[in-house]
């Protein structure tokens, strides 16, 4: 009998523990997600390195003519690039930020601002 | 600038995809042999450019023989290739 009556109470211990750490670590959790976001802010991944990477890609295609290429510029309707070519632009991307895009993902990427936008949106990108 | 997602047909998608595995593959191969790697599907996709968009058939074709090579290029015993 005494047997049994020790779980249970160490059971109702854990239980009150849990719920009073649970209570506690609402706010915890918080400022945690916080300092996450200032430790991959300072990573180096800002907008303009994002942007200069992309643009460097893009020189480094030797299709491409060089005056042409802008933050602005669309692959196909600027830069002369076919479907092709495309596929060879976003693969690029993928390796020079080491991350893996979805096909569905790669046919959305049109131009040099819809890059950009989709590489500030993925946390993986390096 | 922004533009209206392209519509594709499903089979102007298949021959995407495979040309991106192909790269995917490349990929795959000894860094210093993948640059020939790349000119080899850049070739082997553009020699059928001339192909009609309405040509179906031909299309199918090509992609059945281009999925069939792809796997036997992907072979990791084969690690160049010449054009």
């Amino acid at each position: 009998m005494f047997r049994a009556i020790r779980p249970a109470s160490a059971l109702y211990r854990n239980a009150a523990v849990a719920a009073t750490t649970a209570a506690r670590t609402t706010p915890i959790r918080h400022s945690f997600a916080l300092n996450f976001a200032r430790s991959y802010a300072s990573a180096g991944l800002n907008r303009a390195d994002i942007e200069k990477r992309v643009l460097d890609i893009l020189v480094g295609f030797n299709k491409v003519d060089d005056k042409k290429i802008s933050l602005q510029a669309n692959f196909n309707a600027d830069l002369g690039l076919d479907s092709l070519d495309t596929v060879e632009v976003v693969m690029a991307i993928e390796e020079e930020f080491t991350i893996e895009i979805p096909d569905k993902d790669a046919d959305e990427i049109t131009s040099v601002a819809q890059a950009v936008e989709y590489i500030s949106k993925r946390d993986d990108a390096h | 600038m922004s533009t209206a997602p392209v519509r594709r047909s499903g089979l102007q998608q298949d021959v995407i995809a495979l040309y991106r595995n192909c790269f995917r593959a490349a990929r795959l191969k000894p860094e210093a042999n993948r640059p020939h790697f790349h000119a080899f599907i850049r070739m082997e996709f553009r020699k059928h450019s001339e192909v009609k968009q309405r040509d179906f058939a031909t299309i199918e074709y090509l992609l059945r023989t281009g999925k069939r090579r792809l796997k036997v290029y992907s072979a990791p015993s084969i690690e160049d290739v010449t054009i």
